[in-house]
């Protein structure tokens, strides 16, 4: 079943065509990466579906729902989750409050099903190994720790789909390592996840599907071996004739 | 010691206004320079029933209060929503013209000439050569109660929280289900009630006038600027640090030789954000303290 249908979307800003007639479907439990030249409209693509920009033409339907003309808010708690590029915490509260804003955001019978609340941020904060920092204000911990915080805030809060963008940009590789750990835990818990990325190997290693997108264009789509493996991806990173 | 007194009473009434302001101003990250109108409508309201029709003061004040929040909503949709995401500059504009229209408005219903919510019936109390009013004092408890129920509510709530959320990082917050709108027509409000507070301390413990709304808007952004972008507690504080100011200049004998005339009170928040803005143009706690 697709959980998300995406149906000639188009975005212009400025007179200038930022995304053009993108079409695709994304089916329940999948991991697909979406990867692309800066300036080809990945966070854009990521932004329009989490309804922070509106399309000029085209529909989102998610669970069968058109989604297209809803806010932001109403997005997440229909069960959309975002993980930014420039680090989504909220840096001047605690990490068990970045937690509990998360969880006290769902609509309520959800928010009843979790149980003993001070218990779900006390396990949230353990799967990413963060416990002892539960009392620290979230903008004291490295970039690494901050993802993973983000990570697990909107895994805890019981989405169905994840846009992550650029989920390792500035982390180490032992905490690269770690996210992928959560993508796959994920990936186990039937949940789809979407992600914008640079690392190809992260990618190759993570997803079911890769598309690629050019110019707000999508101009590859496959399994992640056949794409890193394309002539149209070479050209599209590195020009037409590379040895140039 | 007389000064301290009247710094706390003058920066109580300066804080509910910037404290209120203060919020907005990280939320939104707008200019609302209609706020001192909003004060004095508060204050005016109150008067009007208090003094005109008659009704009990605690009634008085709160409708006084629901007409401040009244005229405050009216002032975010019409001046402030339909523009600030355009570019959060233009309120800026909007808002004077707004304040423009609410001066002409205060001054075609109740007139130029001072309004007093209790004329003449002030209780002085006097400790160790201290002049101090039954009213001065309850208004700086009334100013203390509020602030504190709002630190209550602002840090140890699940409203609280949401709102320092969207303060903090209104995508991620909103990405998480927080609904953002609503919170911004919320705190807008709330500021305007805070504000009309305010304007109801004037009217109880001096007399208000319409040439008071401007002063009293610039008083509460010298004190957010000070005390760096949606910072609550620092501009609650340079609230207070300013009226000392305020206090300092007309009150003291200086060099023995001269006092500065009462009407020059009014330069110092002026001058405040001017040196604020050469030493500390990001405020005393902007970035890297709590924020609102």
């Amino acid at each position: 079943m697709s959980i998300l249908r995406i149906s000639h979307l188009s975005l212009s800003l400025g007179g200038q065509q930022i995304l053009d007639g993108i079409n695709f479907n994304v089916e329940e439990g999948e991991v697909i990466g979406v990867i692309g030249p800066n300036g080809s409209g990945k966070t854009t693509l990521f932004n329009v579906l989490s309804g922070f920009l509106k399309p000029s033409h085209g529909t989102i339907h998610f669970c069968d729902k058109d989604i297209t003309s809803y806010s932001a808010s109403e997005r997440a708690r229909l069960g959309i989750g975002r993980v930014f590029q420039n680090f989504g915490i909220f840096r001047d509260m605690t990490l068990e409050e970045n937690v509990l804003v998360a969880l006290e955001a769902l609509p309520k019978e959800r928010r009843k099903a979790l149980g003993n609340i001070k218990e779900v941020v006390k396990g949230t904060l353990a799967m990413v190994g963060l416990s002892q920092f539960a009392k620290r204000k979230a903008g004291s911990l490295s970039g690494g720790q901050m993802r993973l915080l983000e990570i697990a805030r909107t895994l805890k809060a019981e989405k169905q789909l994840f846009l992550l963008d650029e989920p390792t940009a500035g982390v180490s590789p032992k905490m690269t390592s770690q996210i992928a750990d959560l993508i796959s835990e994920l990936k186990r818990e039937k949940k789809t996840v979407l992600i914008v990325e640079h690392d190809l190997p992260f990618i190759s290693k993570i997803c079911d599907r890769v598309i690629v997108l050019d110019v707000g264009k999508i101009v590859l789509t496959g399994k992640p071996q056949e794409v890193k493996q394309s002539k149209e991806l070479q050209e599209i990173y590195f020009g037409a004739n590379p040895a140039d | 010691m007389q000064l301290l007194v009247n710094a706390l009473i003058a920066g109580s009434l300066a804080a509910l206004i910037a404290g209120g302001l203060a919020v907005v101003y990280g939320v939104l990250g707008v200019f609302n320079l209609a706020l001192g109108q909003l004060a004095l409508i508060g204050g005016y309201t109150t008067w009007w029933l208090y003094q005109v029709l008659h009704l009990p003061l605690g009634l008085s004040i709160i409708l006084g209060l629901a007409c401040g929040a009244l005229v405050t909503w009216v002032t975010f949709e019409i001046a402030v929503r339909p523009f600030f995401k355009h570019h959060r500059f233009l309120p800026l504009v909007t808002t004077i013209a707004w304040s423009m229209i609410l001066d002409g408005l205060i001054l075609l219903v109740f007139e130029e000439r001072p309004r007093s919510i209790l004329p003449g019936l002030k209780h002085i109390y006097e400790f160790s050569g201290i002049r101090i009013s039954l009213e001065q004092g309850l208004l700086i408890l009334a100013t203390l109660v509020i602030l504190l129920s709002f630190a209550y509510v602002f840090h140890r709530t699940s409203l609280g929280r949401r709102i320092r959320a969207v303060v903090q990082h209104e995508h991620a917050a909103l990405s998480l289900g927080v609904p953002a709108g609503l919170l911004h027509g919320f705190l807008f409000v709330l500021s305007g009630v805070f504000a009309a507070a305010g304007g109801i301390f004037i009217g109880i413990d001096q007399s208000l006038t319409p040439t008071l709304a401007f002063p009293l808007t610039i008083k509460a952004y010298a004190a957010i600027i000070a005390g760096g972008k949606g910072n609550l507690w620092g501009a609650i504080l340079f609230a207070y640090v300013i009226a000392l100011l305020e206090q300092l200049l007309v009150g003291v004998h200086w060099f023995g030789a001269f006092y500065v005339p009462a009407g020059y009170q009014q330069t110092v928040a002026l001058l405040f954000i001017i040196v604020i803005l050469l030493i500390k143009p990001a405020g005393f706690f902007g970035n890297s303290s709590r924020t609102a």
